[in-house]
């Protein structure tokens, strides 16, 4: 929970960013043809039906509210350094691991590499990281996310290579050695004991309903795994229930 | 008398359909266990069960079991909540907080089976009182809302968003305005819905498009939830649950003005454009407070307090569908999510929706309504062992599904960024204390008030007049004034000086 002079010092700093994110948009909205336009010979655009008249009166309105919170902070004491934002270094570690975690899964993997296997290694990753609140596993969990990320950026950047299945086993290897890892490390702990079920079957289960009974696309199709429980269930299966 | 004959006769015809559909069953019995459970784990809230099967059914099966699956969710969710309020003192969803303060105590005196009974039958008639809200209001409310033209429908989209940011702030008014503002903000990127003129596209084909509803969704509920709640959490000592789970049908009967009461401001309050579960739940648990003679026990265990959360919480999903389905503005956050789904249908809520749908609607709610009750009253003990799930569990699953839900509704990979960067931003607005749902109804609302804002003006040739030469915009035009003007200092001074001048 935040105290109220906490909130204001925040406030403070969100108020000078939304000024001047207000005064840049403004900035952007000036390149919409605005007024009395003329493209040959033709009456354009008046300033009412221009397409910037609703944005230029929001970012305007914006940049007030922002004007008038910054008064509102400064009134409260809330001006100052950005040292007393309320944030410990504890919180401050556990944002950025996830957020790393969350990047090299987004940004990286599920682009590149197999869903099921990708998804499977965020679940462990995560569920070993911040099971318990040890920092240390935080750590742990968005160095081994984050070398995946790193790996299959750096290998396949371009998306014409997004099919190669290098990252793929980089991806396994990581996934059985956290496994591995937990199980080793587990000492009656019933969480980590699940965790390797939970990891693999969660995202199979949910990839296969998406693919199959929804028949939706999915990403990275091609990848390690999900290439072949595609195949054998066109291939092997399905013939089973069509005859 | 002809038009609520019609409309019976109407909603007669759809639930007939409804439950003659055997899928009906198998979709409404599998969301609302979703429902329940998403509704009954803290760390997980009804609009994120709105929000991920909106990206899981929105656009892959029919719209009507697609709506069959979303109420579902959305009935379960709000009902489930009451779990850990009663047994944990945690509320499951913010709808339940006021639930926690009798329902806990009732709990801890031995009663935790006759207060989870009490609340499955308030959460069941309180949804039934929303649901013939919901069928008699928006019938007539369509008739009135097809004479509602530009300049109204600007300034009710400006309601919804100045309204929600005022009501769902936690801290200073002006941070609600000022999310439901970044909201709109971010409808106004791509090809401008008039004269197609692209808009802060940053020369990016992807934004062209604008930014997508579910992808904003997902980033904006779903993953702040997901990074607030990996970390590490004691979970109370749970009340062991004794008793049986049945509703007690004297004590109801006893309290049936209370409920009543609590049903018709349940409506009242979701029927306001953007407000949501948990300000029905504390209005009318307040009242409750003030008018009940029982008042001086609410927060101790009160029979009436608990009835008074329940009651409304639940009434409030009908109360919210009310405005979604006239106006095409939702009356709540889920609601909100609700709209999502019915945009990827290509179905446009408001005054042209086909009258069909809103029967069906009433139809799926009243056996959303049965099924909770059934499933609350049989299936209860198994949501109560799925409460001792630690969120450091489950969350990483809801992030794998989010990802999918985000990615299959558009296809493409954009969608994923669009929403990990839309919740980073979310998550750092939740640390400052920003309403998040203003600023998704600012996305979903910013396309009609700019469409309609400006052709307004196209029409008048210019002239803002127009927004008060009409009998209904100035209306509206007053009220939004007023809502403003009532939050500034100068205002709040003027209403407490009227106030103790009534009083």
């Amino acid at each position: 929970m935040s105290d109220p002079l906490t909130l204001r010092r925040r406030d403070f700093w969100t108020a000078l960013f939304l000024m001047a994110l207000s005064l840049f948009f403004l900035w952007k909205t000036a390149e919409i043809p605005f007024g009395n336009t003329n493209n040959a010979g033709i009456d354009s655009v008046r300033w009412y039906n221009s397409a910037a008249v609703v944005p230029f009166a929001l970012f305007c309105l914006l940049f007030v509210l922002g004007a008038v919170l910054l008064v509102i902070a400064i009134r409260a004491g809330g001006a100052g350094g950005l040292r007393d934002l309320g944030w410990d270094r504890d919180e401050m570690r556990r944002f950025a691991t996830i957020g790393v975690i969350m990047l090299a899964y987004i940004g990286a993997l599920v682009p590149r590499v197999d869903f099921i296997l990708c998804s499977a290694l965020l679940i462990a990753c995560l569920i070993h990281g911040y099971h318990g609140g040890h920092p240390r596993r935080m750590v742990l969990a968005a160095g081994i996310m984050g070398a995946a990320g790193v790996v299959s950026f750096g290998l396949y950047p371009a998306q014409a290579d997004w099919r190669a299945p290098g990252d793929d086993v980089f991806v396994l290897f990581l996934l059985a050695g956290l496994l591995v890892h937990t199980q080793i490390h587990a000492r009656g702990d019933k969480v980590a004991r699940a965790l390797p079920w939970i990891a693999l079957l969660a995202p199979t289960v949910l990839i296969c309903a998406m693919a199959f009974g929804f028949r939706q696309n999915v990403p990275a199709r091609t990848g390690l795994i999900f290439a072949q429980i595609e195949y054998h269930y066109f291939v092997t299966l399905r013939p089973l229930w069509r005859g | 008398m002809d038009f609520l004959t019609t409309q019976l006769v109407g909603f007669g015809g759809a639930f007939l359909a409804l439950i003659l559909d055997p899928w009906s069953y198998v979709y409404i019995t599998a969301s609302m266990f979703l429902g329940i459970v998403f509704g009954a784990l803290p760390g997980l809230t009804a609009t994120l069960a709105v929000t991920i099967l909106t990206g899981f059914f929105g656009n892959k099966i029919p719209l009507d079991y697609s709506l069959i699956a979303l109420l579902g969710a959305y009935v379960g969710a709000i009902y489930g909540g009451s779990y850990p309020s009663i047994l944990l003192n945690i509320p499951g969803t913010a709808a339940s907080a006021a639930t926690a303060m009798d329902g806990y105590p009732l709990a801890r005196a031995g009663r935790g089976g006759e207060a989870l009974g009490l609340t499955t039958t308030a959460s069941f008639i309180g949804t039934l009182i929303g649901t013939v809200a919901l069928l008699i209001f928006v019938g007539a409310l369509l008739a009135v809302s097809r004479n509602i033209a530009s300049p109204e429908k600007a300034l009710l989209a400006l309601f919804g968003i100045l309204l929600s940011g005022a009501l769902m702030s936690e801290d200073l008014v002006i941070k609600g305005w000022i999310a439901g503002l970044i909201g709109l903000a971010m409808a106004m990127v791509g090809l401008d819905p008039l004269l197609s003129e692209p808009r802060y596209t940053f020369g990016w084909s992807y934004m062209l498009s604008g930014f997508q509803v579910v992808p904003v969704l997902m980033g904006a509920f779903a993953v702040p939830q997901i990074i607030e709640g990996l970390r590490h959490v004691e979970t109370g000592q749970m009340v062991a649950l004794r008793g049986r789970i049945m509703p007690n049908f004297a004590t109801i009967r006893r309290h049936l003005p209370t409920i009543g009461r609590s049903g018709l401001i349940g409506t009242g309050v979701g029927a306001l454009p953007g407000v949501g579960e948990d300000v029905a739940g504390w209005v009318s648990y307040g009242v409750g407070k003030t008018v009940s003679k029982d008042g001086a026990n609410f927060g101790k265990g009160s029979v009436e307090g608990l009835l008074s959360s329940e009651t409304a919480n639940n009434a409030c999903i009908g109360g919210a569908l009310i405005p979604l389905l006239v106006l095409g503005i939702p009356g709540s956050p889920p609601a909100a999510a609700l709209l999502g789904a019915f945009k990827i249908n290509n179905v446009i809520p408001g005054p042209t929706i086909d009258p069909e749908i809103i029967l069906r609607v009433v139809a799926i709610m009243v056996l959303a309504s049965l099924t909770m009750f059934i499933m609350g009253l049989f299936t209860a003990r198994l949501f109560v062992r799925i409460l001792r799930l630690p969120q450091t569990v489950f969350l990483p699953v809801v992030m794998v599904l989010t990802t999918i839900g985000s990615f299959s509704v558009g296809g493409g990979i954009n969608d994923l960024y669009l929403m990990l960067g839309v919740g980073f931003v979310a998550y750092f607005m939740n640390l400052m204390k920003y309403a998040i749902a203003p600023l998704v109804i600012g996305v979903i609302l910013g396309g009609l008030f700019d469409e309609t804002f400006r052709r307004s003006l196209l029409i008048s040739g210019g002239d803002l007049t127009t927004f008060v030469t009409r009998p209904g915009a100035a209306i509206l035009l007053f009220v939004n004034v007023a809502l403003i003007v009532s939050q500034l200092p100068f205002g709040k001074r003027l209403v407490a000086l009227f106030t103790r001048k009534s009083a």
